[in-house]
Order: structure tokens, then C-alpha cells, then sequence
């Protein structure tokens, strides 16, 4: 089923530009997957060499964080849109 | 990039309301535009240490995304003061950007010191380079 992600700025050079792109995909992992077949090289940006989200990045379905839901197993259905957002932290 | 100066006010007063703790922001502009178009500042979530850490909750900048959206600003930057610190990206700044993985890749930052809560440095900018893990110092224009 085809579900729209939104692209953060950092991200649309490996998407042309695009601030959404649609991918067919029944969960998280597969819209990683999928982001990653049309655009090579965005799911090393997301996820570390293990395959795993990286600390500070964060994915959201319909405005709600898959950390509450059931991770990169979170079911999608036709029409949701998902989110990816980094938390921004640092310090002197 | 290009910032109007009433942008850079606007963040040395948060950060002089917010010393001695750390302040934070998000920059908005148009992709590809090369111009700060608007500041947020933003909660500081760091709990342990605001003096010298800062936090912003994804949460928060989720909802800075949908109501800009519109409007067709994004987020191309971030900002933070150091309270009685140099304005440059420090070791933390640099690991928790790594963090982030690409997703933060060629933001730009402005980094601003508060000396003693009355004074503002000169505002610093600087670009985060994910494969070149660091931050790159990066002149902007400022616009009247």
C-alpha cells in the first residue's frame, strides 16, 4: 500500500529535491527499505551500520512517534504519512 | 546564507532572557533559498545539566514542521547559545549532531555567546558535515 513521507531539507539532495515521496510499504522497515530503492544511500542516513534507527532520529505516523508504537514493526495502511525528524541536542 | 539583523536580535534577547541556561531555536526558510527567513525559539528539554546542554524533543520540532508547512518554510537550521562559552560547536555539539545520522547533514547553525546575561557575542554560523564529522565555520551575509 502506498504511503506519502515527508522529506526533511537535509534529506532532498539524495531525493531530488522532493519533500515527499510515496513508497509502497506495510510497515517502517519497509518504508526505510523502500525510501532506500528509490534513493540510494538515505538509509545509511537514518540508520546505523547495524540497521537500527540512529539515537536521534525519529519517526512519526500520523503525528505519532513509533517509539509508542510498535517501532520499525509499526502496521501502516493506504494514506498514512509518515514524518522523520531529528532531535537536535548539543551543549558548551 | 542570509539573515536579517532583527533575526539575530531576536535570538541574543532569548538567550540573554534564558542565561544562565542554554537557549535553543529553529531557523525557517525557503529550500534552497540560502536566507533565514524566520526564528522559533524553542523549549529547552535538557533536564540534567540546561546550563550546558540543550534539548530540542523531536515532538517540538514536529510541530514547528506542520505549522510552517504551508507557508512552504523548512527547517534549514538550528541555533543555540553557550552561556559564558566561545560561540563554536563544542565536542558535544559535534556528537550529538552525529547522532542524528544524515538526517541534520549541511544545517546550518548559529552559535551565539551570552556573557554574563547582558552581552551577546557576534553571532557565529556554522555548517554540520555528517560525512566529514565536524562542523564547518560558515559566513553569512546580514540583511538590513
Amino acid at each position: 500500500m502506498a504511503v506519502r513521507v515527508q522529506i526533511p531539507a537535509p534529506l532532498r539532495p539524495l531525493t531530488g529535491g522532493a519533500d515527499t515521496v510515496e513508497v509502497e510499504a506495510k510497515d517502517i522497515a519497509g518504508v526505510i527499505d523502500g525510501l532506500e530503492g528509490k534513493h540510494k544511500g538515505l538509509k545509511d542516513r537514518l540508520c546505523d551500520a547495524t540497521g537500527n534507527l540512529r539515537s536521534y532520529v525519529r519517526i512519526f505516523v500520523n503525528d505519532e512517534d513509533i517509539r509508542f508504537l510498535q517501532e520499525k514493526s509499526t502496521a501502516l495502511k493506504a494514506g498514512d504519512t509518515v514524518a522523520i525528524v531529528p532531535a537536535i541536542a548539543g551543549g558548551c | 546564507m542570509k539573515i536579517k539583523q532583527e533575526l539575530l536580535d531576536a535570538i541574543a534577547a532569548h538567550g540573554k532572557t534564558g542565561y544562565p541556561y542554554e537557549v535553543c531555536g529553529v531557523l525557517l526558510g525557503r529550500y534552497g533559498d540560502g536566507r533565514v527567513a524566520r526564528v522559533v525559539p524553542m523549549f529547552n528539554r535538557e533536564r540534567e545539566k540546561p546550563r550546558v546542554r540543550y534539548h530540542m524533543d523531536a515532538d517540538d520540532l514536529l510541530l514547528v514542521q506542520m505549522r510552517y508547512r504551508d507557508e512552504k518554510l523548512d527547517i534549514v537550521g538550528y541555533y543555540h547559545t553557550h552561556p559564558d562559552h566561545p560561540p563554536r560547536p563544542s565536542a558535544t555539539d559535534l556528537a550529538r549532531a552525529m547522532e542524528t545520522g544524515g538526517l541534520t547533514d549541511g544545517s546550518f547553525h548559529i552559535v551565539m555567546s551570552i556573557e554574563g546575561g547582558t552581552r551577546a557575542s557576534a553571532p557565529c554560523g556554522w555548517i554540520f558535515r555528517f560525512d566529514g564529522e565536524r562542523f564547518d565555520e560558515e559566513a553569512f551575509e546580514i540583511e538590513e
